[in-house]
């Protein structure tokens, strides 16, 4: 992609993300309504881990602050994919209306507009309180700057991931019309990663490390964070990232083909 | 009476409609247990340890309960009267001789009686398959008193529901949000539904026992795995007094509402 082309994009995902906001302000006691019940969920959910691990020092081989570590990861990786891709969720009705005519013949890539068209504000607003205690737990661990930068580095890999999870729930949507069950069968199973995916059992362990990536998404940046991935940890799950990343590209186009543009 | 019975037997074949959404339902509810279970069993080290006065057989006990009794609990069809007062189809609903609460009542009798069938079932294959140490009640007078509180809870949750589904007689766009608020985040939280009460601080646990929440799902259980006398009773004093008072609540509210509702929509 050219450095045009790229100016091009990021302009149109100002506009995008401006409409997405405006929109919602319209909407403030609705909005209001929900960024509380967002900020009760995380204060109720991180307050009973505090309250387990100071009791309990930590589960399994993990200590009080590794635990949170994983929690407080779990819930910046989900809220960054939210953030990002949750037009996602609106999709089948651009499919069921045959409205999907529309963004086809703009000149704009329709899966940039369709994946990235309309980032969550409510996100953005409780994602500065969530990174905050990512930082501040995250320094309880004393991590060296390589770890500091492996982390980071894993924390846009599952960005990556989860864009192509997404992008897969998007190609199923055109062919089966079937978008929100698939979604949420998504975003229920990625809740497994709030705690490190090494406490389940078999098989269910290797589901979420092979089967539905939770454990490269959720577990692996946190655990690198800790200094117990070694390098090629790191560069085997990018890999593997970037290869599940190029597959949904494909199965989308596979998928574009499969359009009918019904009721429009 | 009749006609109930039959609304009872559609709302049953209504659920099988929207299979997809059911099933979704009860994955949801068995991954909440995976994770309640596999986090508190890498909490144990031993199993003569105690945390937060739970032994590891009692602790996991709690996760299958919370399988069943959240199924049976807050399982409900009622949640769409907000939508339905939103948009004005109550107007469909108030022209027929029908009460409206018996109405939904029925309707989340249908919906709990599926969900208690199908947590049976999921219930066993995740015995099956995690083969837990669980607790074995054998007081029978317990296992009364389970059953009494359950029926309460379902009661206690209707009237929560209901007062949460009225929010849009005032406030039409507020239907999900106050929902989410309130049975999503709120009632779910604070019921035990998603981790034992006594995790919390002595002194907020005193003040939680007071509000109608933790007779949700927590006192149920709680009672299943041998709460002592003087617990039991406490508990049946506050939940019959929440019973009552957030009945008569519900219905002054619906009468409120009804005076300001508008229809609009229809």
């Amino acid at each position: 992609m050219n450095k045009r082309k790229l100016k091009f994009y990021i302009k149109i995902w100002s506009i995008m993300a401006r409409n997405s906001f405006l929109s919602w302000l319209n909407k403030r006691s609705t909005l209001l309504i929900f960024i509380t019940g967002k900020l009760i969920r995380y204060a109720f959910s991180f307050g009973f881990l505090y309250f387990l691990v100071k009791n309990t020092n930590g589960f399994g081989v993990f200590n009080a602050n590794q635990a949170l570590f994983f929690a407080i990861t779990f819930l910046f990786i989900d809220t960054l994919g939210q953030l990002f891709f949750r037009n996602v969720y609106t999709f089948r009705q651009l499919v069921v209306s045959g409205d999907l005519d529309m963004v086809l013949v703009k000149p704009v890539n329709p899966l940039f507009r369709v994946l990235l068209g309309g980032p969550d504000v409510m996100d953005l607003i409780t994602l500065p309180p969530i990174l905050f205690v990512v930082i501040y737990i995250g320094s309880l661990l004393e991590p060296s700057i390589l770890h500091t930068i492996f982390y980071i580095l894993l924390v846009l890999n599952s960005l990556i991931i989860s864009a192509s999870i997404h992008i897969f729930v998007l190609a199923i949507g055109i062919i089966t019309l079937e978008i929100d069950h698939t979604i949420m069968i998504f975003r229920d199973i990625s809740s497994m990663g709030r705690i490190p995916i090494d406490l389940y059992k078999e098989p269910l362990k290797s589901l979420l490390i092979f089967g539905i990536p939770v454990g490269v998404m959720m577990t692996i940046p946190a655990k690198a964070m800790m200094g117990i991935i070694s390098f090629w940890g790191v560069f085997f799950s990018i890999v593997f990232g970037i290869s599940l990343f190029y597959l949904s590209l494909q199965f989308w186009n596979f998928a574009l083909k499969k359009y009918t543009s019904a009721s429009s | 009476m009749q006609k109930y019975i039959s609304i009872f037997r559609i709302s049953l074949q209504q659920e099988f409609i929207y299979r997809l959404n059911f099933i979704m339902w009860r994955v949801r509810n068995i991954i909440q247990i995976l994770i309640f279970f596999f986090l508190w069993d890498s909490v144990f080290r031993d199993h003569h340890q105690i945390i937060f006065g739970y032994s590891k057989e009692k602790i996991l006990t709690y996760a299958f309960l919370l399988l069943f009794v959240r199924a049976f609990v807050m399982s409900s069809r009622s949640n769409d009267a907000a939508g339905q007062i939103a948009n004005g189809d109550l107007s469909n609903l108030l022209l027929k001789p029908l009460n409206f609460f018996k109405y939904w009542l029925t309707r989340d009798l249908a919906s709990k009686f599926l969900n208690l069938i199908f947590s049976s079932f999921e219930i066993a294959i995740l015995f099956f398959l995690l083969r837990p140490d669980i607790f074995i009640q054998f007081n029978l007078l317990n296992w009364l008193y389970f059953v009494l509180a359950t029926l309460i809870a379902i009661f206690i949750f209707f009237n929560i529901l209901m007062l949460t589904n009225f929010v849009p007689f005032w406030a039409p766009e507020t239907a999900w949000g106050a929902q989410f608020l309130i049975i999503v985040i709120i009632t779910e939280f604070l019921s035990g539904a998603f981790f034992p009460l006594d995790v919390f601080p002595e002194v907020v646990f005193d003040i939680l026992k007071f509000t109608p929440f933790p007779y949700l799902i927590y006192v149920p259980i709680k009672i299943y795995l041998g709460a002592d006398i003087s617990f039991i009773i406490q508990s049946f004093a506050i939940s019959v007094f929440w019973s009552i008072a957030l009945w008569k609540i519900t219905n002054l509210v619906y009468q409120k509402g009804l005076k300001v509702y508008e229809g609009v929509g229809r």
